[in-house]
């Protein structure tokens, strides 16, 4: 039982996707309970997993009896067994929010399924085209989600998120051949070691055309500077249920599957091999960095500005991994997974501000804490562990990369990395500032016309639409703050997932 | 210009029917020949499943969308997908149950000859299965134009 898990953490997602479809004959409220239990056993076999190789280690299934490196093999390790226990509990988290905030179609649940199967596949593979199913996969029940909103602008950025998306998942698969053509071999583990020894090793045209293929398809699905131009769209335009799901998971992913690409295929001989190759991702990383800080700053849509949030927070995780020291990794996915849960949390949290106040703009927060006092104190707790306020987990991830760049001696990404503290703070800091110091600019009968719903003007902060649902169940709000808490209390989990990273990587950065 | 605005888009052909009626067996044929043939050649659950849910497609041509969405019941397309899924998930989980790898196939060696074959072949039946019923979901689904309540197939 025990070593079948990372194949059965895959299988039951997708089996329980069918359920909600079959059901959908019978009923049109099935979905929600049969996610839910498919979730939570998810999670169970997630914790069981993530024990199994904190007190055993790495944990690698050949599937269907085929050795290594001809059959595909799971591989999980510290870094990939903290990636899947967030990804069960984020998608606990969503399911809670998304018990009364909705949708609540079958389809909504089969797809949301399909979701969790592309994002435990990703995580757990130990071969590369595998993993290019799995991103497809991720991709495609990611593009339905965004889609499943009720206006039309959601369809809209499900297809702007489609075409770039699938351009990004196609030049990872042309990657993919390119290193196929150079060594013969698909398994992560024995590409690390054929791409040493192929014919020009590291240097040649073929294997730096896999590496730039494959990492720049990776970058459009985390969303990095030039390449993110899908992603506030498909963040803003969606329901909030799913604004925070894939907010919190898809890129994340992507960006786990990058630092994966890196480490265990190409290798961190590679990296020091190739210093044009380092420095054009340590460049992109810092691009990104800056480049969405500035965009977030300018925005006045409270979700845009999340989204453009995330571009600079993944240049900052995709910068670590990047520098390649151990500590930098550290660091690097802590704040990865920290990141996970503050930016799902943001976007939770500001589905709830928008329904109890109508507010969207960072003009309409003015105020707000007043009216909406757990969201908006939420909110805040979040958006200054994302800026980095020390006893949360923002500031440690953001230490360690700092400190791993120091080490490293690359004083330009280290002044980059500061500076995106402070860019962080201009953000986050004149939304805080104005959820509590402002006067509001929302009336309580405006509310309804900014919130462009409701007839009778009266609708007050625990009101009720008949349509949609712009209530706010208790449910939603514990996950709000359960996000807040644990962005604070995962600072804890640090020393312990640092103790795994070292006794499962070290294989990896054996510097 | 949606497709409920212009009932008369569909023209009842002679030609077109007759047609249809001849090739449709010999195309489902096809299907099922290219579907079995996953396993040792060039072929396969994709390809065949799309051509299965093609000869949807050309009885809707020959006999109008809305007859041929009323022929064919919501369930038979819900079955095919969820059955396509559960088929290729519980030969993989009965090999656990044996006591070998997910999709071992060699363990159903014991009850079977050539079971590795039959395993792959039935894979192949229950990927065809979804993705004929995908194909003609999607058919449907643009069928009826933008603005209808698409609950019943999604994106899967």
């Amino acid at each position: 039982m025990i070593e079948h898990l990372p194949v059965l953490l895959v299988v039951l997602p997708i089996v329980g996707g069918t359920v909600p479809l079959v059901a959908s004959l019978f009923t049109d409220r099935a979905g929600w309970l049969v996610a839910t239990v498919t979730v939570l056993v998810h999670a169970a076999l997630a914790g069981l997993l993530g024990w199994t190789v904190w007190t055993e280690g790495s944990v690698s299934y050949a599937v269907g009896g085929f050795a290594a490196p001809y059959g595909i093999e799971l591989v999980v390790d510290g870094l990939s067994a903290s990636v899947v226990v967030l990804i069960s509990a984020v998608a606990l988290g969503v399911l809670a929010y998304a018990r009364h905030a909705g949708p609540h179609s079958n389809a909504f649940y089969s797809q949301f399924l399909l979701l969790v199967t592309g994002l435990t596949g990703m995580t757990v593979t130990g071969d590369v085209f595998n993993l290019y199913v799995f991103l497809e996969i991720t991709g495609l029940a990611a593009y339905g989600l965004v889609a499943s909103g009720r206006e039309a602008s959601s369809a809209v950025a499900a297809l702007k998120y489609l075409i770039i998306g699938t351009v990004g998942a196609s030049l990872y698969l042309l990657g993919v051949g390119y290193a196929l053509a150079a060594t013969g071999t698909l398994n992560m583990a024995d590409l690390a070691d054929k791409l040493a020894t192929a014919t020009g090793g590291y240097d040649s045209t073929l294997v730096l055309t896999a590496f730039g293929l494959m990492v720049g398809g990776l970058t459009v699905k985390v969303a990095l500077f030039p390449l993110h131009t899908w992603q506030p769209d498909a963040y803003a335009n969606a329901p909030d249920s799913v604004s925070a799901f894939i907010s919190a998971l898809v890129s994340t992913v992507s960006a786990y599957a990058l630092a994966r690409l890196l480490f265990s295929v190409f290798t961190v001989d590679f990296l020091e091999a190739v210093p044009g190759a380092r420095w054009a991702l340590l460049a992109l990383a810092s691009v990104s960095i800056v480049a969405g800080s500035a965009l977030a700053v300018s925005q006045t849509n409270v979700q845009r500005m999340l989204a453009y949030s995330s571009v600079s927070q993944f240049g900052l995780v995709i910068a670590g991994f990047t520098i390649a020291t151990p500590i930098a990794v550290v660091g690097a996915t802590v704040h990865l997974l920290g990141h996970a849960v503050m930016k799902g949390g943001l976007f939770a949290a500001s589905g709830i501000i928008e329904r109890e106040t109508g507010a969207t703009t960072i003009g309409g927060y003015a105020g707000m804490a007043a009216r909406t006092p757990v969201a908006a104190g939420a909110f805040a707790v979040l958006a200054l562990a994302m800026v980095g306020v020390p006893p949360a987990v923002g500031f440690l991830g953001k230490w360690y990369i700092v400190v791993g760049a120091v080490e490293a001696g690359l004083w330009p990404v280290v002044a980059v990395l500061l500076a995106s503290t402070l860019l962080t703070l201009a953000y986050f800091a004149r939304l805080v500032e104005r959820l509590y110091f402002a006067e509001p600019t929302i009336r309580e009968d405006a509310a309804v016309a900014d919130g462009g719903e409701g007839t009778d003007g009266s609708r007050s902060s625990s009101g009720y639409r008949p349509d949609g649902g712009a209530s706010v169940s208790t449910g939603m709000i514990a996950v709000v703050v359960l996000a807040a808490v644990l962005a604070v209390a995962l600072t804890a989990a640090v020393p312990a997932l640092e103790q795994l990273l070292e006794q499962t990587l070290p294989p990896l950065l054996n510097q | 210009m949606s497709v409920d605005d212009q009932p008369g888009l569909y023209v009842e052909s002679t030609i077109i029917m007759t047609t249809v009626r001849v090739v449709a067996p010999f195309v489902l044929t096809f299907a099922l020949f290219i579907m079995f043939h996953g396993a040792d050649s060039p072929g396969g659950g994709f390809q065949g499943g799309v051509i299965a849910g093609s000869v949807v497609m050309m009885l809707a041509f020959a006999y109008g969308i809305e007859s041929t969405r009323q022929w064919l019941d919501v369930r038979v397309v819900v079955a095919l997908a969820a059955g396509g899924v559960l088929t290729f998930a519980s030969i993989g989980l009965g090999t656990i149950v044996l006591g070998g790898q997910f999709l071992q196939y060699t363990e159903y060696e014991v009850f079977l000859s050539h079971a590795s074959k039959y395993g792959i072949e039935l894979v192949e039946l229950g990927i065809g299965g979804i993705v004929a019923s995908v194909a003609i979901g999607l058919f449907f689904l643009l069928a009826a134009g933008f603005g209808h309540v698409v609950d019943e197939e999604g994106e899967a």
